[in-house]
């Protein structure tokens, strides 16, 4: 595995664990019928969410992914 | 049937276990078919659930109770029993004239054009001044209580072309002739005396 590859595997977890987080924050704050939900939801929620997808979209366009035929560390 | 956010929970419970497969077998994306998997997951979904959370928080925000989840609104909540028809709000709220679940807002949004996002950058105004500032003691509104939110729903109606209200349409329109605070209508929530007057209790 190049660096490049490397890279990838390692901005593509931490982008999943962004969303992860993201998604479980709207989870907890649609619960809630409160102002203080909405600025949670906005401001947290949407900055794990935005940076989620973004430091996705960012290995994928700026990071070789892995060959086909080759698997990412830890599987 | 499952409603709006019934579904959206589902969508928001998919999309993690999704992303958890997906980043416990990393391998899945070195297919084609695993990387159209991995881009829903990743950016479609994700995109998806939080424009729609969004749009569930926005209507929300509608709500009285959610009005009236901050302890400061709580009098104005109970101005809505008054047992008096001469209280505005409680008249509106009690012979569902407005619906009794956005009575608040139904009354307090800006029926002009871009006007629900103006009412919600105030409502986000609220909250600074509530956890970050001092809030006005009475309360009261940021600009004069505009004849348009009124006239939205009685102009042409037939309880409001009584001669009073036609002589002075014109003024009524300019908001010259304000129709709570010239004499008219000028009970509204008296909030300050709201532990004084009688209330109304619904029956179940």
């Amino acid at each position: 595995m190049n660096a490049s590859e490397r890279e990838f595997s390692m901005s593509f977890r931490f982008s999943g664990l962004l969303l992860i987080i993201g998604l479980c924050i709207e989870a907890i704050t649609l619960n809630w019928i409160h102002p203080i939900a909405f600025i949670a939801f906005f401001v947290i929620g949407g900055l794990f969410l935005g940076a989620g997808v973004l430091l996705f979209l960012y290995s994928v366009l700026f990071h070789s992914p892995p060959p086909s035929s080759g698997n990412l560390p830890g599987n | 049937m499952p409603g709006p956010t019934a579904i959206l929970f589902v969508l928001l419970g998919t999309t993690i276990v999704l992303l958890v497969v997906m980043l416990a077998h990393a391998s899945l994306t070195a297919t084609p078919a695993g990387k159209i998997l991995a881009f829903l997951a990743f950016c479609v979904l994700p995109i998806l659930c939080g424009f729609w959370g969004l749009y569930e928080h926005l209507e929300r925000s509608k709500q009285t109770s959610f009005c009236l989840s901050c302890h400061i609104m709580e009098p104005y909540g109970q101005s809505l029993y008054v047992n008096d028809p001469a209280y505005i709000p409680a008249a509106h709220f009690q012979n569902h004239r407005i619906p009794a679940d956005e009575a608040c807002y139904t009354c307090h949004t800006d029926y002009a054009m871009y006007g629900t996002i103006r009412v919600k950058l105030h409502g986000l105004r609220h909250i600074y001044v509530q956890y970050f500032g001092t809030p006005m003691n009475p309360i009261h509104l940021y600009d004069p209580y505009n004849n348009r939110e009124c006239l939205h729903c009685h102009a042409g109606a037939r309880s409001f072309e009584n001669d009073t209200h036609m002589a002075l349409l014109d003024q009524i329109k300019a908001n010259q002739l304000s129709c709570i605070s010239s004499g008219c209508h000028d009970t509204i929530h008296n909030a300050a005396s709201i532990d004084k007057v009688k209330m109304w209790r619904p029956q179940e």
